[in-house]
């Protein structure tokens, strides 16, 4: 019973295979199935292997779509001028081409250069005919937000604008307008009035403590050796707290600078993470349902 | 009868045999990590920072002729015997060098005195510095040169790894 159990199960066994035709379905390197595995790859975020998979489909085969993507990998990957050129190789006739055109633009406001971005926005030839114009020039406005230039007229900035979009924009234009800088010479002022207020004005209380502490502290061992007449020790730390006075005047001045960065860099990260949520406002194309 | 005498053998030779095999499992297992890691020189002698102090003198600016000669005095009695104990990087002294080479003696002074300043100040250094790679807060002397294009903001959570 067991012998003859066996041979059925190794007959079983040897025959499942024949059933398969080898060719179609198990050629791994068919162009739907490079496709595939290259969408499985671009769905996963594995964008280098994915551009690798698409470009090798392209050999065989055209599909604007999948130029598409390749540029979309390219882009995710922080490669913006390759990204740029694969946008820009989107032909008129696709569907993606208006899309394409509003990825193009954002590749070069991603790299960086502001000034490049403009003129490329200017030579795109947005407003005329334009599916997306109002999203290109969301992007646009936001552009003069990254710099230190002149901000364009607040309803102007703002015409692009719709719903929550608008609150967040309105909020940014009005920081910019009026950021919340500490000035360098109030608080070499205040330091200069009592040791250590300016670095307290530029919130940097500890160090505004320990300021007034050592000038206090000097101050009066040079005070109190000077009445006991120990000239040298008076003269060495009269100088050691007039060092450390001047020392926090000017430290306050660059401390309020430092500030000053730090809240850029703030607003700064604060924009580009909502640019970045906000998909830089192109429309999202979902090609992993 | 049969049966218990073949198992109680299997199992005698089963003990015999697992030492050996233990043996040479782990025998090969060291043997590939020599292969594949390479054999690392253990050393547990703490690094000194200032071992690698830069001593020599500008000679071409008698100011800083002067001052490198007291700072060099003052590491080479002072601080090296004294032991690695500023909390920054660069370390104060060092860093009133490089404020003096970025602007001149005067201010060089005031960013030294305030960096003092903020040395002492033990209660708010953390959470407020980026740590630069060997662990010390990461303070610059280009962020209070007053000149705002040389500042470069880092957050806390950054960590430098050049310095």
């Amino acid at each position: 019973m067991r012998k003859a159990f066996l041979i059925v199960l190794l007959i079983f066994s040897t025959s499942l295979p024949q059933d398969k035709k080898p060719g179609d379905s198990l050629n791994l390197f068919s162009p739907p199935n490079i496709k595939k595995f290259a969408d499985y790859l671009f769905c996963q975020g594995d964008y280098l292997r994915a551009a690798g998979e698409y470009e090798n489909y392209l050999k065989t085969n055209y599909n604007d779509t999948v130029e598409f993507k390749i540029a979309v990998s390219l882009c995710s990957m922080d490669k913006y001028s390759e990204a740029a050129g694969r946008f820009a190789d989107i032909p008129p006739a696709s569907a993606l081409y208006q899309l394409s055109k509003l990825e193009f633009l954002k590749t070069y406001f991603l790299k960086g250069s502001l000034t490049e971005y403009r003129a490329k926005y200017s030579a795109a030839g947005i407003k005329s005919g334009f599916r997306y114009s109002n999203e290109a020039e969301s992007l646009y406005n936001f552009s003069y937000l990254l710099n230190d230039g002149p901000l364009p007229d607040k309803n102007k900035f703002l015409a692009s604008y719709m719903g929550s979009d608008r609150d967040s924009a309105i909020k940014f234009y009005n920081w910019k307008e009026d950021p919340p800088h500490k000035s360098a010479l109030a608080a070499a002022l205040m330091s200069a009035v009592i040791p250590g207020l300016g670095k307290f004005y530029t919130h940097e209380y500890w160090d505004g403590v320990f300021a007034f502490l050592s000038t206090g502290i000097l101050g009066y061992l040079s005070y109190s050796d000077f009445k006991a007449d120990h000239n040298f020790r008076g003269w060495l730390f009269a100088g050691l707290a007039a060092g450390f006075y001047g020392g926090n005047i000017y430290g306050s001045a660059a401390s309020a600078q430092l500030f000053n960065a730090k809240v850029n860099f703030d607003f700064t990260n604060m924009l580009k993470n909502f640019l970045s949520l906000r998909n830089y406002f192109i429309p999202n194309i979902n090609f992993c349902r | 009868m049969k049966n218990k005498k073949a198992e109680l053998i299997i199992s005698v030779l089963i003990l015999a045999a697992a030492p050996l095999v233990k043996a040479q499992i782990k025998s090969s297992e060291n043997e590939s990590r020599w292969v594949k890691w390479g054999k690392a020189d253990y050393s547990y002698e703490i690094k000194d920072s200032f071992a690698q102090r830069d001593f020599s003198f500008d000679e071409k600016n008698p100011g800083r002729f002067v001052l490198k000669s007291l700072l060099n005095t003052y590491w080479y009695f002072i601080s090296d015997v004294d032991g690695d104990n500023c909390s920054f990087n660069p370390t104060c002294s060092e860093f009133f060098l490089r404020s003096v080479k970025m602007t001149n003696i005067a201010q060089g002074t005031l960013m030294f005195f305030d960096r003092f300043t903020r040395d002492m100040d033990i209660l708010g250094k953390i959470g407020h510095y980026p740590y630069a790679s060997n662990g010390y807060f990461y303070d610059p002397p280009s962020l209070y040169t007053l000149n705002k294009n040389k500042i470069i903001y880092m957050p806390p959570s950054a960590v430098v790894s050049n310095e």
